[in-house]
């Protein structure tokens, strides 16, 4: 026992001396999860996306409270996170900004704007947009010819009354009581006429984001239900990688070194396995923490967690000990390796979700390793407890033990034959 | 160092036989090793050197025979014969990303020792290859010369009764070499037995008591420097090179009195003559013989000239 602790530190020191490899290999999962970052947005917990602010420049001629209902569409903290209003004095400094301070859009409201639409008669908004945007300078249009449409909607609704609320706000019958009282009551009379009309909509628009959705069990979270296949294929490499140091001993002459003391040929392989297993899991715990403070993965029960990381640690570390009993240099190590954890990686369901499958392809995935693996961590993210994760975990620690147990005992065999 | 020794040897092969498939590499091999002795392993390449290290080493069960260190069976499985052994690989076996010192820890470790004893062992063996104050070095930025003596530090770490050295010294300067060669006789000198394997037969020459001659599996002839030469000759050696048609030179030595054939080969033959009278009357018939000499040269009986006479080709080869 002591020579195999002995043998696993050696392992351990030197991996830590020169840690380039794990680091490669741990880049490899982190970057296909940023690449998803990049490809789907934000997703966080929720399933919430961020979008970018919408960042429009303003020239108010018209000075009009109509006007300022516009350029004070900000003052709402909700609508300030989504949208930033800078205001410009000119035409000319309005384009200035545009084109130096990458706004999506110049937005004229031109003089005699609000009492042209409180009289009802057709007036016009100019809008410029940043030719060096695509996206949100069409944004930009579409919230105006929105704001648009309600200003024109509501106008209408106002009728006459439009030019009396215009007195109002040039401070014209403020002092005229009677005046006011049938104002407002024939605006609440109109208003009561057309919410029959406008409320309950008929159509309802529902939002997989909503808050009433977040946490609960059966959301999809897309990170969620990616990671775990990323993380397992990362342990493939991880483990493969670590493995393949059992050639490169071979060829330094350090293993027939350590065969040639007084050790068995047993104890020097299985320290190696330890080792292996080790690495993966120092992997995994950095890959489970990345998740959870990168990517907002939710692990769920930590001791469930734990549960499965172990096991998955074992099948990786088992696979690896097995495909390095049979190949007999680094490069067919390199060659199968790489071919077999992508293909494995495939068709266990870490790109493309099993329900999608052919039923044949769904029992082939069953073969694999990573089949195990990735179900058992999703059933973690997805809220799942042990009841749900038992049977992954059963398979995983008999995959485990037997391909751990069949790798040694090849490789033993191998040494016994003179080859290793 | 004398031939005959008392006690029980360090090493005893005794008949020992290893196939590798169906080609034989090692064919009743037997020598004995014994304490304070440096006894030469010298062969070609594939001559089953490694093989006939590797059994004694017990990476590889002999198919047949019996090796003994100091008296155990090398192969009974406890590991107590291993522990009394230091094995030397020619490969630098030893980790580049560890430290000198870390590296020895490591490799004193595996041989049981801890805690005080251990740090004292890896300071004797830095000292003994003279390497103490490199110690905290990584062996990434060791010079080959400096990785070699690590590589025997390595080896001696755990004070072992019996070193394994295969080729201990290949592909290092002059000084480097001299100074493990010095290493290797102090290690004999304080009683080690030490199984040494080289190309350099000078280097054999110099320092090992005995020496075994082994080519095509097999040992060839046993016996210190001395004798060995005497198995040549104790006349001079004639080395010929040039248009040499083997038939014609193999009829011009049977003419001549007290000379014999060594070896004869691609332009180049060897003759070892009785005394210098014989050499001078072998020299007179070549020159009028007509063959086409383009250098000829008389030596010494040397380890050389056995080497060729026995297995008919050059350890370099």
């Amino acid at each position: 026992m002591k020579s195999i602790l002995t043998l696993t530190a050696k392992d351990l020191r030197r991996r830590l001396a020169s840690p380039a490899g794990l680091i490669l290999s741990l880049t490899i999962p982190l970057a296909m999860g940023g690449m998803m970052l990049l490809a789907f947005g934000r997703m966080t917990g929720t399933g919430q996306r961020d979008v970018p602010q919408l960042r429009l420049v303003v020239v108010d001629q018209d000075e009009s409270p109509i006007s300022g209902i516009i350029t004070g569409a900000t003052q709402n903290p909700e609508a300030a996170e989504r949208m930033h209003i800078e205001r410009a004095a000119s035409r000319e400094e309005g384009e200035r900004l545009l084109r130096d301070q990458d706004f999506a859009a110049l937005l004229i409201i031109p003089k005699g704007f609000g009492e042209a639409l409180l009289g009802s008669q057709q007036v016009e908004l100019e809008l410029v947009k940043n030719p060096a945007q695509r996206i949100m300078p069409v944004a930009a249009q579409q919230i105006t010819e929105v704001m648009a449409l309600y200003l024109s909607g509501a106008a209408r609704l106002l009728g006459e009354d439009g030019l009396k609320i215009k007195q109002l706000f040039e401070g014209e019958g403020w002092q005229d009581t009677p005046a006011l009282t049938s104002l407002v009551t024939v605006m609440r009379d109109r208003i009561t006429s057309v919410s029959d009309l406008l409320f309950p909509p008929l159509i309802e628009v529902g939002t997989g984001g909503s808050e009433s959705d977040e946490g609960s069990p059966g959301g999809f979270n897309f990170i969620s239900w990616m990671y775990p296949g990323m993380i397992v294929m990362g342990l493939m490499f991880t483990g493969l990688d670590q493995m393949k140091d059992l050639l490169r001993e071979r060829e330094a002459g350090t293993l027939r070194r350590q065969l040639a003391a007084p050790v068995s040929a047993r104890h020097v392989l299985i320290g190696k396995v330890l080792s292996v297993a080790l690495v993966a899991a120092i992997a995994q715990i950095i890959l489970v923490v990345i998740g959870s403070l990168v990517f907002r993965v939710s692990w769920g029960d930590p001791l469930a967690l734990a549960a499965a990381s172990g096991l998955i640690v074992l099948a990786v570390t088992g696979f690896a000990a097995l495909l390095y009993s049979l190949v007999r240099t680094e490069r067919q190590g390199d060659a199968f390796g790489g071919i077999l954890t992508m293909v494995m990686a495939m068709l266990g369901g870490a790109f493309v979700p099993l329900q999608v499958m052919p039923e044949w392809l769904k029992s082939v995935s069953q073969l694999t390793v990573n089949h195990w693996c990735n179900e058992a961590l999703r059933s973690l993210t997805s809220g799942g407890g042990w009841s749900e994760m038992a049977p992954y975990l059963g398979v995983l620690a008999g995959m485990g033990v037997v391909s751990t147990a069949a790798g040694v005992l090849l490789l033993h065999r191998r040494h016994m034959r003179g080859a290793l | 160092m004398s031939t005959e020794k008392g006690g029980v040897p360090a090493l005893k092969v005794c008949e020992v036989r290893f196939s590798y498939g169906k080609a034989l590499a090692v064919d009743g091999v037997s020598f004995e090793v014994h304490p304070g002795e440096i006894f030469g392993l010298l062969g070609p390449n594939g001559a089953g050197k490694t093989t006939t290290i590797s059994m004694i080493s017990g990476l590889l069960p002999p198919a047949s025979g019996q090796v003994l260190i100091f008296g155990q069976e090398a192969s009974d499985g406890s590991g107590r014969s291993r522990a009394r052994m230091g094995v030397v690989p020619q490969d630098i076996a030893l980790y580049e990303e560890l430290t000198a010192l870390e590296n020895l820890r490591f490799w004193g470790r595996l041989y049981g020792l801890a805690g005080e004893a251990l740090e004292k062992s890896c300071r004797r063996a830095l000292e003994q290859v003279g390497l103490s104050d490199r110690s905290s070095e990584r062996l990434g930025k060791f010079s080959g010369g400096l990785k070699r003596r690590l590589n025997l530090a390595a080896g001696l770490v755990h004070a072992p009764d019996l070193l394994l050295m295969d080729e201990p010294t290949v592909g290092i300067d002059p000084q480097a070499r001299l100074h493990i060669l010095d290493v290797i006789k102090g290690e004999a000198n304080a009683g080690r037995a030490v199984l040494y394997t080289s190309h350099y037969l000078e280097e054999a020459e110099q320092i090992c008591d005995r020496l075994a001659i082994m080519d095509h599996g097999k040992v060839l002839a046993v016996g210190t420097v001395a004798e060995l030469r005497r198995l040549v000759g104790e006349g001079p050696v004639l080395n010929l090179r040039g248009e040499i048609q083997q038939d014609r030179l193999s009829s011009l030595g049977a003419r001549v009195d007290g000379v014999s054939m060594i070896s004869s080969s691609d332009g180049v033959a060897s003759f070892s003559a009785r005394d210098a009278a014989a050499c001078s009357a072998l020299v007179r018939e070549l020159f009028g013989s007509g063959i086409k000499l383009e250098d000829l040269r008389v030596q010494e009986p040397s380890l050389q000239s056995l080497f060729l006479k026995l297995t008919g080709r050059e350890l370099r080869d």
